[in-house]
């Protein structure tokens, strides 16, 4: 089963208030042919999720630079089972130490980009595992 | 259970009619991917359309549409109102991707389960709607939404598909952006049944609101009934106190809407949304049926280089097709 | 037999085939010759380069009009540059404890950061500050959270640098104010400095709590009242490193923190303060970014424009009005978390480029800056890179010694030429006030951070480490992750709790009218800020009062109310 475009939501959450990079990823998504919804900041896992049913999204990118990454991610994880987003991938960038990557995979994000990510790896990530995700 | 593996049209019609948003959502998708499922649970669902009220707003970029939009959501939800959003923006023309960033403007009501937004990008659709604009919006009305808000890409003034499919159209100006000379141009009476004019506390905005109220009354002879008002708003301020002539734009809709049904004229706009809906799934049906046929032969390249060689022209190539294929 | 021979005639080629990459990397010529902002540069410059230049005129001495080569003339030999390593950390006992730590390993100055909660103007326990209270800086909601984070340092004799940057800028001061006069202090005696700069802040987030209007009053009030009150204290930082955090280049940088710094004073300047009054005690926090030169050039350049300014524009005549005093802090945006030790090795080129450029006041960001908070080896290393440079290089025993350089002046004019242009193409949009409020800025950060991601994607930047000699990823940092301890927001919201039970409601009432009633009158907010934070009114408090007598909500986010009415 497959769809004309891949459709991403691409969001910031809680205070963190640094969306450089959230800007430039939605923009080279675009680039990449992807309908990318963008929220902004101050958004919660609700609203995202939200968003993300709404809008039929493939993708769920949020970008963590203030050291939120292990408070929101399980959240966010939670309210996708909730929801029933369970073929919706989730994934994140920006600012972690590696150590924490193990735990947030544990969490059940799907895949994590730091800073100085090259922009064909995370296009082509979600290129390659869009609609595989619960695909049985 | 995940939606996508529950593809069943009969279940997601069902899902949708019962308020499943996931269902909606999906089968919205599957309209703009032009599915062939999508069709079949067209046809099961319109029977539960046509009652809501549909506004469109139009105008050019920048000149506050969202915030607007983000405003009137928030008016109609007082009123108890379930409210449904298309924003569409344009698709990149080299890429194919699109950044669908209305959205963000009406975010306060993100958690708000009385409001349904989906954003749209035209796919190089030309006309300010994408293409499936028409379905997804009977979609929202079968879900159960009283109000349905359109926002259009609206970056010039051809950008006009929105006057068939809605029933009460705000065009949005704002003061010194020469709007209203294109305005006139396109002739104002043609699009809008309220005119916006937004930004209102920019230099010349006086100025505008009178010219625009004296174009509309020297075109007032020509159309009887319903004479487009001008409304001057400030829909973006930083303090909540500076926002201005909200009330009166609602009242406006409201006046409008209350014109058409006294009138009955609401009835000459459903049928032109008819058949405009209409028009658009006869010609897709027609061209999947002619280019089905003729998919895969290599005719259709055949066609356009001999047209290019000067050995024949589009009328007759397409007279040759139809009657090839319709039996014309 | 033959499997011998063949391995042999394998090896050969091998052997063949590396010395052709051999050759071709021994012979490699470097792929740009632009600066990291694009600038062509020449092979090689020569006096020709500077020929009719009149060195007294457009360089100048150190110490001498229009500054060039620094603000005095002897620069280090006259006294060190300020290491001032910046701290912020969970909770005000946690910071207070790390900021005595860097004091004690040879940290000249302190300097602390608010954190998210605190910047938006939240207490503790507002809603949405529970989840991130003290991640990445310190949340102050009230006098004892200040009087933790002070403990025994003797304000009148160490330097403080406050770095809170929004409007909440106006409550810290207040707050810091308060302690040091419970203590006895004469403020007058204070030394040091708060960032205090709300109107670049909105380019950090944090536009909820800095609209325009109110950020130039409450950064205005700040201003005016460490004018009057504390001849000590710098009462501004205008940040012009945040601007070059968002991807713009280093001419881009000075016009636009130069417009922002414009705003202000011409406020001060509307409320009565003759220019000569603060412009003393102005100062800028600057970016050392990785082109090593243009960096130091843009320092030079950005030293003589605000001279210039400041003389032509403002009439400024006290020598000291004229002086760019600023802080550096080593490019944050410069640093990748791929093989991050590389990162001690660029952090000590920005630095040695900041004091090569003449800094008064030097933060170098700690190697796991594009990872977590720095743990305390981090901060420890950032600090060590800043003792080296200072005692073992010898970059301290003369005044610009990069001055004369034919590269260097040729640069300096260059990129004072660019950055003249950028300005005047603020001043074609309406202004600085003009460029921010239609968002005409925001489209120019946009545009120049997606420039740069590009050039990295296409190798026209090399980036070691992401599109040059990668390696995989690595699984541990180095040093360590520095973790928050769980009880500290725990703590820190139960203390805030306490306090709005326990403190003396009728006195707290009073002193919020008065608050208010300043606000109102278009008065100076800080005395009564100082007044209600002894009387134990929260950060929330202070910044919701005035909030509403602005017409703004009470609170940034629109969630809680005013307990107030």
């Amino acid at each position: 089963m497959s769809k004309e475009k891949i459709k991403v939501v691409i969001s910031k959450v809680g205070l963190d208030g640094h969306d450089r990079g959230a800007k430039v990823v939605a923009s080279l998504l675009r680039e990449a042919g992807m309908e990318v919804v963008y929220l902004g900041m101050y958004q919660t896992p609700e609203s995202i999720i939200k968003a993300a049913i709404d809008e039929d999204v493939d993708v769920i990118g949020v970008s963590y630079l203030s050291g939120e990454h292990l408070v929101f991610t399980p959240l966010i994880v939670e309210e996708m089972k909730k929801k029933g987003l369970d073929d919706v991938l989730f994934v994140a960038g920006g600012s972690f130490p590696p150590e924490d990557i193990p735990a947030m995979k544990a969490m059940g994000i799907d895949e994590v980009f730091r800073g100085g990510s090259l922009t064909e790896g995370f296009v082509s990530y979600i290129q390659k595992h869009v609609g595989q995700k619960g695909a049985e | 259970m995940s939606i996508r593996k529950s593809l069943n049209p009969e279940e997601l019609v069902e899902k949708l009619l019962s308020g499943d948003r996931r269902a909606a959502a999906r089968l919205i998708t599957l309209i703009e991917d032009q599915s062939v499922q999508a069709n079949g649970m067209m046809k099961k669902i319109f029977p539960h359309t046509g009652r809501s009220t549909i506004i469109g707003l139009t105008g050019s970029g920048g000149s506050g549409k969202s915030t607007l939009i983000d405003h009137l959501i928030g008016r109609f939800r007082t009123m108890g109102k379930k409210v449904g959003v298309v924003a569409v923006d344009p698709s990149s023309p080299f890429s194919g991707g699109a950044l669908l960033g209305d959205r963000i403007r009406f975010q306060s009501h993100a958690t708000d389960d009385g409001v349904f937004i989906r954003s749209m990008a035209s796919r190089g659709y030309l006309g300010g709607l994408a293409r499936g604009t028409t379905d997804v919006v009977r979609v929202m009305e079968a879900m159960g939404n009283d109000v349905i808000l359109i926002e259009t890409l609206g970056a010039g003034q051809d950008e006009i598909d929105i006057i068939h499919l809605a029933q009460t159209c705000l065009l949005i100006l704002t003061p010194g952006m020469g709007d209203d000379i294109q305005a006139m141009k396109a002739g104002i009476m043609e699009i809008a049944d309220v005119i916006v004019l937004n930004k209102a506390d920019l230099d010349k905005a006086n100025l505008c609101q009178s010219s625009l109220e004296t174009i509309i009354h020297y075109g007032m002879d020509k159309k009887k009934g319903w004479i487009p008002r001008v409304v001057p708003t400030i829909a973006f301020a930083s303090k909540s106190t500076d926002i201005r002539g909200m009330e009166e734009l609602v009242q406006a809709i409201m006046d409008h809407q209350a014109y058409l049904h006294e009138t009955r004229k609401i009835d000459d706009v459903r049928n032109k949304r008819i058949e405009q809906e209409l028009g658009l799934v006869f010609k897709d049906e027609v061209e999947k049926v002619v280019f089905a046929g003729i998919k895969g032969t290599g005719k259709k390249r055949e066609y356009i280089e001999s047209i290019r060689a000067g050995k024949t022209d589009p009328y007759s190539v397409v007279k040759e097709v139809l009657s090839t294929f319709l039996r014309v | 037999m033959s499997t011998d021979k063949a391995t042999a005639v394998q090896e050969k080629e091998t052997q063949e085939h590396n010395w052709d990459e051999y050759l071709q990397s021994y012979y490699e010529k470097p792929a740009s010759t632009r600066t990291w902002s694009g600038y062509e540069v020449k092979e090689i410059y020569t006096p020709e380069d500077r020929a009719s230049e009149d060195y007294k005129a457009t360089v100048g001495d150190a110490g001498d009009y229009p500054f060039t080569r620094g603000i005095h003339r002897n620069m280090f030999r006259g006294r060190y540059w300020t290491r001032r390593e910046v701290v912020g950390i969970g909770s005000p006992a946690d910071t207070h404890e790390r900021a005595a730590y860097c004091f004690k390993n040879g940290g000249m100055g302190l300097n602390t950061i608010a954190d998210v909660t605190y910047e938006m103007g939240l207490d503790a326990d507002h809603p949405w500050a529970k989840n991130e209270v003290g991640l990445t800086g310190v949340n102050l909601s009230h006098i004892k959270d200040m009087e933790t984070l002070v403990g025994d340092i003797p304000l009148d004799k160490v330097s403080w640098s406050l770095i809170t940057a929004s409007t909440a800028a106006a409550p810290t001061m207040a707050q810091y104010v308060a302690v040091a006069r419970n203590k006895g202090y004469d403020i007058g005696c204070l030394r040091g400095s708060i960032q205090n700069d709300p109107i670049h802040f909105r380019y950090c987030g944090f536009r909820p709590a800095c609209p325009l209007d109110l950020s130039v009053k409450l950064g205005s009030d700040v201003m005016e009242f460490c004018t009057r009150e504390m001849p000590k204290w710098y009462y501004t930082t205008v940040n012009m490193y945040d601007l070059r955090e968002q991807g713009i280049t280093a001419p881009q940088e000075i016009a636009y923190g130069f417009g922002i710094a414009m705003c202000y004073m011409d406020e001060l300047i509307r409320r009565g303060l003759p220019i000569d009054a603060f412009a003393p005690r102005f100062t800028f926090y600057v970016s050392c970014h990785i082109d090593f030169f243009e960096e130091i050039a843009k320092i030079r350049a950005a030293r003589r424009m605000w001279a210039k300014l400041m003389k032509e524009k403002y009439g400024a005549r006290d020598p000291r009005s004229l002086h760019f005093r600023f802080a550096v802090h080593t490019a944050g945006c410069s640093l990748i978390p791929q093989q991050p030790l590389n990162n001690l090795v660029r952090i000590a080129y920005e630095a040695l480029a900041a004091v090569l450029g003449g800094v008064q006041s030097l933060h170098c960001c700690s190697y796991d800056e594009p990872m977590c908070l720095p743990t305390e080896k981090g901060h420890l290393q950032a600090l060590r890179t800043q003792q080296i440079l200072a005692y073992e290089t010898g970059v301290t025993n003369v005044s610009d010694p990069l001055g004369g350089s034919y590269y260097v002046e040729s640069l300096t004019d260059t990129l004072e030429q660019e950055a003249l242009r950028y300005m005047k193409e603020v001043e074609g949009v309406g202004g600085m006030e003009e460029a921010i409020r239609t968002e005409w800025l925001d489209r120019r950060f946009e545009e120049e951070a997606i420039k740069r991601q590009k050039e990295v994607d296409n190798q026209d930047k090399l980036v070691v480490g992401v599109n040059l000699f990668t390696t995989e990823e690595e699984k541990t940092t180095p040093l360590g992750v520095q973790r928050i301890p769980e009880h500290s927001a725990r703590d820190q919201i139960e203390g805030v709790r306490k306090l709005k039970m326990s403190r003396d409601k009728r006195k707290l009432n009073e002193a919020i009218k008065k608050l208010r009633d300043a606000a109102a009158e278009g008065r100076n907010t800080i005395p009564a800020m100082i007044e209600a934070t002894q009387a134990m009114a929260t950060t929330g408090e202070l910044l919701g009062t005035v909030r509403e007598v602005f017409g703004y909500s009470y609170d940034p986010l629109n969630i809680i109310e005013s307990p107030f009415h």
